[in-house]
């Protein structure tokens, strides 16, 4: 046999290493992706199992007890199904209404999510909002119920 | 403006088709008019793509509602430089920039001095207008830069205010810079497959173009680091995230790629395999940009659900198809004349397990990022893969990788010696094994950053070892002093030595990283005066303030920042109240000391001025950004020209009748 043969057998033998490393970390490091229908639905099936979901935060639900750190929210589909989720930690930037929120976690035997990691999807980085979301007096209203003086 | 705005694009669109058939009409018929015509054409996409920039720069700048890319990104309150950074704020902006720089360096490809009266800049060109045609039929049919709107709006949306920030102003430019560069070797390396010119002479012209590329792309992913890390208030600076996976892959392809060309060069070896990485690290590109434009994966970055992913993926097939066609039917001919491995442990063994490891990294960021595309595909079921499967499979990878990097400078060309290794790891190795011990007695108990830490000393050490003993022969010769010598030598080999410090940064970085092993987190809700105590810190929550900041408010808190009994001064963390933004912003506030970083995240705040925050301590980070200005050094070192630099190679290829 050639040397470059064989050094590129060996090579191949880190390759195939690498692929090994890959297919054994898969399984335990990942988890599934389940529209909130689908969980609604299912719930009994994902029990203990990792899940992401997603979903349009529903403003008015928000609950957030500052000396426990707990956040509770709901969150909704484009179809309305709704999924309530609890959350040891607090909310991230762009909290508002309607944003896209990504969970990871567990669903628990009362169909209640129990995130370990609650994200918003950054906004408008490559596609903006609608243009009729946009309110020139939002700011002074916000300034009203900041109510926080210099002191 | 809307006009002439239009004109630019949709001529530019016609012009790089009419350049293209006349280029190959001059190839076919070898005739040099139809080439000139094509050149004067390219010059002339370029002038139109830099007449776009101005005006789209002009209209974001003065406000011109009415343009629909202008309304959607600015307001008038936007300062003058996010007003300007707009332009790559948005699909069809950052798109113009892409273009306008794959003009600016087709241009400067077509007619460079180097390239006179060579067969091989027509062939060149052509590749890099097949691209340009693509991104003026993108700019011209599906998301256009000048479109306006039916009602002209009294006030822009405003800049999202996350990216309102100095790294939007540098994070997309050096990434595109980095990104479009790798089209010029890629349109380099197909032409030299055309022409069936198989020598080293497409690697040695594009080296300079390949560094710059490589260090844009290093500078795009570090400053993008670096912005996450100051201003999500994530306390991270990668979250192996799709988008930043995408720019990542292409990264360790090109590091790959930039080391198995010496090879060639050298040996004229691994030919096909130069050829295959060049070709994969431009196609990750354009994946790069399906990916995060396609809208296809889970990911905390917004993407458009638009189907410009689609184009994107489609024009990716086709010219890997065509690269591949060339690649298979030139394989013949690209395997004559190639050298072999003259000994197992050499430094062209080395540098093909260096690549054989970068390129299995890539597959394993690849693999994460797509599989729950293939998962859907296959078992209907979307499954993601998150950190702790990046952190499992690439923390042995790097760690090997930086192994590598320890020894493969040092083990000689050919055939390495067992006296030659012994000289040169003996004391590095020793030193290390004693760090490692001290670690472990200090009680740090976990492998990897044990190994890490031992691996990233040996690096240092050889590289150092190699600079003292190459001095010391110089001087040995030259009777310089130690300064002169060492200058001396490193601006003779300014690649080895541009190389060896971009090495260095690399340990440096690494050295952060395998720091965030140690990092500490709390929260926590205080009422003023009250105290929060993390690791050696005890932080005294003062006063909850507000300010304006121009036409934005900021809620702020101070902190008393207190270590051993120390008293450290204030930290002000805050929410930013942007004008047209409905929720405040994070700004984190960084107590940075090249031994930690103390982080600080002002969450929220009550009625009663209970605040929460978060805290965190980040052991080592500033290594990072300083290990990346090393990097980046190294590599301006590596391509700086003057009387040492690179001497043009000579093209060898068969004769053509048209330049």
């Amino acid at each position: 046999m050639k040397k470059n043969t064989k050094v590129i057998l060996a090579g191949s033998l880190i390759f195939m290493s690498i692929l090994v490393l890959l297919i054994t970390a898969t399984p335990t490091s990942s988890g599934a992706e389940v529209p909130i229908n689908h969980l609604n639905e299912n719930g009994k099936e994902y029990e203990e199992k990792y899940i992401t979901t997603e979903g349009f935060l529903i403003e008015n639900s928000v609950v957030w007890n500052a000396d426990a750190i707990e956040l509770q929210f709901d969150i909704q589909d484009e179809e309305g199904h709704k999924l309530s989720v609890y959350y040891h930690g607090v909310q991230p930037d762009n909290f508002s209404d309607d944003v896209i929120v990504i969970v990871h976690g567990y669903v628990t035997s009362d169909g209640i999510f129990e995130a370990d990691k609650v994200q918003t999807r950054c906004p408008s980085v490559y596609e903006g909002e609608d243009p009729e979301d946009y309110d020139p007096d939002i700011h002074r209203e916000m300034d009203r119920q900041l109510n926080i003086d210099d002191d | 403006m809307h006009v002439i705005g239009n004109i630019t694009i949709y001529l530019a669109f016609f012009l790089s088709i009419y350049a293209f058939i006349v280029y190959i009409l001059g190839i076919n018929k070898q005739d040099q008019r139809f080439i000139d015509s094509g050149k004067g054409a390219t010059m002339g996409i370029f002038i139109l793509a830099s007449l776009s920039m101005v005006l789209m720069f002009v209209l974001l700048g003065t406000s011109q509602f009415q343009f629909e890319y202008v309304a959607h990104y600015t307001s008038s309150d936007l300062p003058l430089i996010y007003k300007l950074a707009a332009l790559w704020a948005g699909n069809a902006g950052s798109l113009l920039l892409w273009t306008f720089f794959l003009t600016m360096y087709s241009a400067m490809v077509t007619f460079s001095k180097k390239m006179k009266r060579n067969p091989m800049t027509p062939y060149i060109t052509s590749i890099l207008l097949l691209n340009i045609m693509f991104f003026y039929f993108i700019l011209s049919f599906v998301t256009q830069p000048f479109a306006i709107l039916e009602n002209t709006p009294v006030e822009g949306r405003g800049l999202n205010p996350m990216l309102q920030d100095p790294g939007m102003v540098f994070h997309p430019v050096t990434l595109y810079l980095g990104y479009v560069g790798l089209a010029v070797p890629f349109a380099f390396a197909i032409a030299s497959l055309i022409v069936k010119n198989m020598d080293a002479f497409w690697i040695q012209m594009t080296r300079r173009w390949t560094i710059i590329a490589w260090a844009f792309l290093t500078l795009g992913n570090v400053i993008g680091g670096y912005w996450a890390y100051t201003e999500l208030g994530w306390g991270g600076y990668w979250a192996w995230d799709p988008v930043e996976n995408a720019s990542f892959m292409p990264w360790l392809t090109v590091t790959a790629y930039l080391h198995s060309v010496m090879i060639q060069e050298r040996k004229n070896m691994l030919k096909i395999w130069n050829l295959s990485l060049i070709i994969l690290s431009y196609a990750l590109t354009l994946f790069g940009t399906f990916l995060v434009r396609s809208g296809v994966l889970t990911s905390v970055h917004a993407f458009g659900e638009t189907n410009l992913g689609a184009y994107f993926l489609v024009f990716m097939a086709f010219m890997v198809i065509f690269s591949m066609y060339l690649l298979m039917s030139r394989y013949q001919l690209i395997k004559k004349d190639t050298g072999q491995f003259e000994a197992y442990v050499s430094k062209e063994s080395s540098f093909l397990i260096n690549n054989l490891i970068l390129l299995g990294g890539t597959f394993a960021v690849f693999w994460g990022t797509v599989f729950p595309l293939v998962s859907e595909a296959v078992r209907g079921t979307k499954v993601t893969v998150g950190v702790p499967f990046f952190n499992t499979v690439m923390s042995p990878i790097l760690l090997s990788l930086l192994f590598l990097m320890a020894i493969c400078p040092l083990i000689a060309w050919q055939r390495a010696s067992f006296k030659n290794i012994k000289d040169k790891f003996l004391i590095p190795a020793i030193i290390s094994v004693a760090v490692a011990i001290v670690i472990v007695v200090m009680g740090v108990q976990d492998a990897y950053p044990v190994l890490g830490f031992t691996i990233i000393t040996f690096m240092i050490l050889t590289h150092l070892v190699e600079f003292i003993r190459r001095t010391r022969a110089r001087r040995h010769v030259t009777k310089e002093a130690v300064p002169v010598a060492l200058f001396r030598l490193m601006i003779r080999s300014r690649r080895r030595y541009g190389g060896y410090i971009v090495h260095l940064g690399i340990a440096l970085i690494a050295f952060g990283i395998v720091g965030a092993n140690f990092d500490v987190e709390r929260m926590d809700t205080l009422a003023i005066g009250e105290t929060l105590t993390i690791g050696d810190y005890t932080l005294t929550y003062e006063q909850l303030g507000q300010r304006s900041d121009g036409v934005n408010e900021s809620v702020f808190a101070r902190l008393a920042i207190e270590k051993h009994g120390r008293d450290l001064g204030y930290i002000y963390p805050e929410r930013v109240f942007y004008l047209n933004w409905e929720e405040p912003s994070t700004e984190v506030a960084v107590r940075s000391t090249l031994r930690e970083d103390l982080y600080v995240v002002l969450s929220g705040w009550e009625e009663d001025r209970r605040a929460t925050f978060q805290v965190k301590i980040n052991p080592l980070v500033q290594w990072i950004w300083i290990g990346s200005f090393v990097l980046v050094l190294g590599a301006v070192f590596a391509i700086w020209g003057g009387r040492y630099g690179q001497v043009n190679p000579r093209y060898t290829g068969p004769e053509r009748n048209v330049y």
